[in-house]
């Protein structure tokens, strides 16, 4: 009963509050004062949830280090930046605290080079990287090899040709081509797609919310 | 050559983060030769520098500024004022998701996940069916007659309202996709095939942009040129 | 080995360096590559000159660095033309890893150094302009659809205080502001789903109008928003952006000068992606020929 009714019945009224309220309050009502105190709450529990993770990278890395497993010196330069960026980060949170006066600007100047000397950088290089392999992919993979093929690669060709300014000087009118396929056939199956996965997330919605999906529970071997 | 005089200076903070950024751009790019330790060294240093980036980008701006500010300074009484409740209970929530780590007790985080996933699944398919599906849907409902646009535009929309029929017949799974049903499913994957075209084109383009950005920074910021 | 067999068993690495090469060369040989612009861009300059001086615009950075090079040209571009035609702007971050910096650094790289706490307030690159009364930033906040709702509820709540914690309601523009309907219109700089959120959620709950600055890899499905009008403008990828900037530099010379002066902005980026997308181009259809050409040789042989 604790372990497993009050979670599925707290998940169908905190799911049904904003839907009524969507529907039948106006400002002022005690609901939709009810909803945005919720909300208010719901703001402050995500930076909670976003957090989560923090501990299981530590419980992994940490197994790995002891165990001298694959990979454990890259566990440890991995636990340090995780120690150092976050100390730096909560000095800066913290400073304008009660007691927390002696840390001054030192979280914030630290915190923002990281930022900027490490983080920044590696982040964009490593997306950077998918410019050479989307180019190894397009020549290596992109054949017509049957009808379906062909269209994509006819899609394809036609926008990266009209987004193309060498090739728009030659021919004025691919703009105008582009424009259409992403207005016309484009616009048509991304809405195509749109609409169903809408639908299908609706569906799973009121299954999560009647308690018929209960993946989420995380429900242990004989629970 | 005046590109080698105009590099970052290492004797500042400034300068010493753009060689280090530099030095971190190459140790991944590095990659693309083959796998090495340069590359896992900075992968590794990118995983820490990612969480502990959230974790203080929440407290900063999130919890300290939301929650734990106000406690300090707002002169709440504890226990006995309603804002000092409404400022506990989401702190009280959002701690009580960590008891999944306490194997014992570990049940206990579902009535917070309960919360969090209820409101945010009944708030998601609020926004896919009023904010999608209805919306999506009227602009594809048209006049079959052109009244007064453009020829262009109204076969565009012809086009378009043939295109989310077919699509969704596509995505219909209750019937096998057998005669007519197979027939306009064809035509639905081949608007998914035009679509998915376009959708690499723009991949390579977003995909360019950020390799660009990198070597501006390599070729600007830190060897000088054009800076 | 003929030129096919040779072009279809290259080491990828080879275009790899190819693609590196010609990433480098237009950064020397700048090309000056002209850009067309389109009707989903040009609707949100239209916009911007039609509103009148003190008009606010919320401008929100929901992207991180991975995509920084498209979408801060965008954020830019709106920030001074903004500013140039004495419209007001209220700024804040909504995406997790890294939106927080992306908004200070490009508002910085608008307006110059600020340092609000010790009295720095006023624009150095647009003087007269001062922080809290012409532009003011909020920060970032967790909670993404919650968060967006509660902005229209009451921003003061949800955003209690600016970046650099001061109480929003000690400045005039972010004490004036409460909600959606204090401002013209808003502008997310997105990566991923947070600028759908604002067409799905806050266009269509709240009726804000609403404008995307998205990354390429987004565009395809922002056109349907947009086609529905759930967007009243869609910057689409490092060219939307470059179209956009071609439009506030055309019109304004102090916005000009002052992105002319940086290392990197969108039509500098947009000469190196024109090449390096002809070379990829020429090799999907070197990939192709020699794929019809192998397929016809396998025929013959049958």
């Amino acid at each position: 009963m604790l372990k497993k009714k009050i979670p599925v019945l707290l998940c169908f009224l905190a799911g049904l509050l904003p839907i009524i309220s969507f529907f039948f309050t106006s400002p002022g009502d005690g609901l939709r004062e009810a909803n945005d105190t919720l909300e208010q709450w719901l703001v402050v529990v995500s930076g909670f949830a976003l957090l989560l993770g923090v501990i299981s990278v530590f419980q992994v890395n940490l197994r790995k280090i002891s165990n001298r497993s694959k990979g454990w010196v890259n566990a440890i330069y991995l636990l340090a930046s995780l120690v150092i960026m976050g100390a730096f980060g909560l000095m800066d949170a913290f400073s304008e605290m009660p007691g927390w006066g002696w840390v001054g600007t030192s979280g914030n100047t630290g915190f923002n080079w990281i930022f900027d000397a490490i983080f920044q950088p590696l982040q964009s290089t490593m997306f950077s990287l998918l410019a050479f392999y989307v180019a190894s992919a397009a020549f290596r993979a992109f054949r017509a090899r049957n009808l379906e093929a062909g269209l994509l690669l006819a899609a394809a060709m036609v926008v990266m040709l009209g987004i193309n300014p060498y090739v728009v000087k030659v021919l004025p009118f691919l703009p105008e081509w582009t424009r259409w396929i992403m207005n016309g056939p484009n616009a048509a199956a991304q809405r195509g797609i749109i609409i169903g996965a809408a639908l299908g997330a609706a569906s799973m919605t009121l299954r999560i919310l009647l308690g018929i999906e209960r993946s989420w529970l995380g429900l242990q071997e004989g629970e | 050559m005046h590109i080698f005089f105009a590099m970052a200076p290492l004797n500042t903070p400034d300068g010493f983060g753009i060689w280090v950024g530099a030095f971190f751009t190459l140790c991944i790019l590095s990659f693309l030769y083959k796998d090495n330790p340069f590359f896992r060294f900075a992968e590794s240093i990118f995983a820490g520098c990612s969480l502990g980036y959230y974790i203080g980008n929440t407290f900063s701006q999130t919890i300290v500024p939301n929650v734990l500010e106000p406690l300090v300074h707002d002169g709440h009484t504890p226990f006995i004022s309603w804002g000092w409740w409404v400022l506990v209970i989401p702190i009280i929530i959002g701690v009580n998701l960590y008891t999944r780590y306490i194997p014992k007790i570990a049940w206990v985080a579902r009535f917070s996940l309960a919360i969090y996933v209820g409101y945010y699944a009944a708030l998601e398919m609020m926004l896919k069916l009023q904010g999608e599906v209805l919306p999506q849907s009227a602009d594809t409902i048209i006049s079959l007659v052109p009244r007064g646009t453009p020829m262009i535009d109204w076969f565009t929309s012809i086009v378009v309202m043939i295109g989310v029929l077919c699509v969704l017949v596509y995505f219909f799974f209750s019937a096998e996709h057998k005669g007519v049903l197979g027939g306009v499913s064809k035509v639905g994957v081949w608007f998914l095939m035009i679509s998915f075209g376009a959708a690499f084109a723009y991949t390579i383009m977003g995909r360019i942009s950020i390799l660009i950005g990198r070597v501006v920074f390599l070729m600007g910021d830190w060897l000088g040129y054009g800076a | 080995m003929n030129f096919m067999d040779w072009i279809t068993n290259l080491d990828r690495r080879w275009l790899y360096l190819l693609v590196g090469v010609f990433a480098i060369v237009p950064l020397i040989f700048p090309l000056g590559m002209p850009v067309n612009v389109s009707p989903a861009v040009q609707s949100l300059y239209d916009h911007v000159e039609g509103m009148n001086p003190g008009e606010i615009i919320m401008v929100s950075m929901d992207y991180g660095p991975s995509t920084g090079p498209e979408n801060d040209p965008m954020a830019c571009a709106l920030i001074r033309h903004a500013l140039s035609r004495d419209l007001r702007i209220v700024m804040l971050a909504l995406y997790p890893i890294g939106g927080v910096n992306e908004g200070i650094q490009e508002l910085q790289r608008c307006v110059g150094d600020l340092d609000p706490p010790n009295g720095v307030l006023e624009s150095t690159k647009f003087p007269g302009k001062i922080y809290g009364k012409d532009f003011v930033y909020l920060g970032y906040k967790d909670g993404g659809l919650a968060t967006m709702r509660q902005m229209n509820e009451n921003i003061h709540e949800v955003f209690p205080s600016d970046y650099w914690q001061t109480p929003v309601t000690e400045y005039e523009l972010s004490n004036e502001v409460q909600g959606y309907d204090d401002v013209n219109f808003a502008f997310s700089v997105a990566t991923g789903i947070i600028g759908e959120w604002w067409a799905n959620t806050v266009n269509a709950q709240f009726g804000l109008p609403v404008a995307v600055g998205c990354t390429a890899v987004s565009a395809p499905k922002y056109f349907a928003y947009y086609n529905a009008g759930q967007m009243f403008a869609l910057l689409g990828g490092l060219k939307g952006a470059a179209e956009y900037e071609r439009l506030v530099l055309d019109n304004y010379p102090q916005a000009k000068a002052d992105t002319e002066e940086q290392v990197f902005y969108a039509a500098k980026g947009w000469d190196v992606q024109s090449v390096v997308y002809s070379i990829i181009t020429i090799f999907i259809i070197l990939g192709n020929v020699a794929y019809l050409l192998e397929r016809r040789r396998t025929r013959m042989q049958l």
